[in-house]
């Protein structure tokens, strides 16, 4: 790899078995690869500080423009799964090997809409993995329909006089259902979304970030003027003013320790092991 | 001084680099691209502070900066 190339090309496949991979499949402007830009920047600067090892990290996504981002591309472990059951997958390859470093791309519908139990379960569990769930607001692969983060009032394919429901908070979700770390970027955010994903990757247990992204083909409008708006609209949480006239908060809403499924489990291996131990030179 | 390079065969041209520059390092070329697209250049670099936004904000992973030893302005230091 040269220098006068991008530092981030040496975690992917340029070329396959059925010719050049890049340049990548996402439209022009598309929010999903600036998403995997900064994940790569946050796993890059955890690989250098020796914090962890490129065998024990693995990517798992499932069906959807954000999910694209996994095997295809990418020279880790990975996993290009089933639609909203990336999760489940990830705590399969957690039992296998509770090791690993697991990293899941989720798009806004894969997430909460088809996958809405496993993530629910997942952040109950404190499952020891880092969702990174790219939220553009509707559903960008089939054709940029109405999904359950479509803001109110927002015009799609299949709402063109407007979104008559509420959007989901999956932030709130996250927190309640007790995920251990839980922050919103957007893709205007890039240094603060590769600390956030720095943070979740460390965390022991479930992290969940969600970064605001841009689709600007559905939405049918210019990507610079996307992430220009993903600015005006997001404030720090902490500001009460510019939350009360209703921008959606963006930061860290939770960020605690608790016991994480994989070592509470391995205490109950542990002493399975030390009663059986015990019986047998008995 | 820092160099911008831009795969073309990557670059979209969403100009979303031009946008997040914060030092407006960058511009955009104006001429339209065999596959359709207005790639940026190299704007004033010599206002480039090598900070690299504009590496982190690429969706494609197009643009890479260099640092040009040979035309790094001496310091009170170096002299």
């Amino acid at each position: 790899m040269t220098d006068t190339a991008h530092p981030m090309l040496k975690y992917l496949k340029t070329t396959g078995p059925s010719g050049p991979r890049l340049p990548f499949i996402m439209c022009p402007g598309c929010g999903a690869g600036q998403v995997l830009n900064y994940t790569l920047h946050a796993v890059d600067q955890l690989l250098a500080e020796g914090e962890l090892q490129k065998k024990d990290v693995v990517f798992i996504s499932g069906v959807g423009c954000s999910s694209r981002l996994t095997s295809h591309y990418l020279q880790f472990d990975s996993g290009w799964t089933i639609h909203g059951r990336s999760l489940a997958i990830a705590t399969g390859a957690l039992l296998a090997n509770p090791n690993l470093k697991i990293i899941v791309f989720t798009g806004d519908g894969d997430a909460a809409a088809i996958g809405g139990n496993h993530f629910i379960h997942a952040c109950r569990r404190n499952l020891n993995v880092t969702i990174i769930c790219i939220n553009n607001g509707l559903y960008g692969m089939t054709g940029g329909q109405v999904a359950p983060t479509t803001a109110a009032g927002a015009a799609t394919t299949t709402t063109p006089h407007g979104n008559v429901e509420d959007p989901f908070d999956l932030c709130r979700l996250a927190e309640t259902a007790g995920a251990a770390y839980v922050a919103r970027w957007s893709t205007a955010h890039p240094r603060q979304s590769v600390k956030a994903v720095v943070k979740g990757i460390r965390k022991n247990g479930a992290a969940f970030i969600e970064i605001l992204s841009q689709c600007p083909v559905h939405k049918k409008t210019d990507p610079v003027e996307m992430f220009k708006e993903l600015r005006q609209i997001t404030a720090r949480s902490t500001d009460a003013a510019a939350m009360a006239s209703g921008k959606i908060p963006v930061g860290e809403f939770c960020d605690i320790d608790k016991p994480d499924w994989i070592s509470r489990y391995q205490r109950i291996i542990d002493q399975l092991r030390r009663q059986e131990d015990h019986s047998c030179t008995v | 001084m820092y160099r911008l390079n831009l795969n073309t065969a990557y670059c979209k041209g969403c100009g979303i680099c031009i946008e997040a520059c914060p030092k407006n390092a960058i511009a955009s070329s104006g001429r339209i691209d065999g596959k359709g697209h207005v790639l940026p250049q190299e704007g004033d670099m010599k206002r480039c502070s090598g900070c690299r936004l504009c590496e982190l904000v690429c969706p494609d992973f197009a643009i890479a900066l260099t640092e040009d030893a040979s035309t790094k302005e001496e310091t009170d230091e170096d002299k």
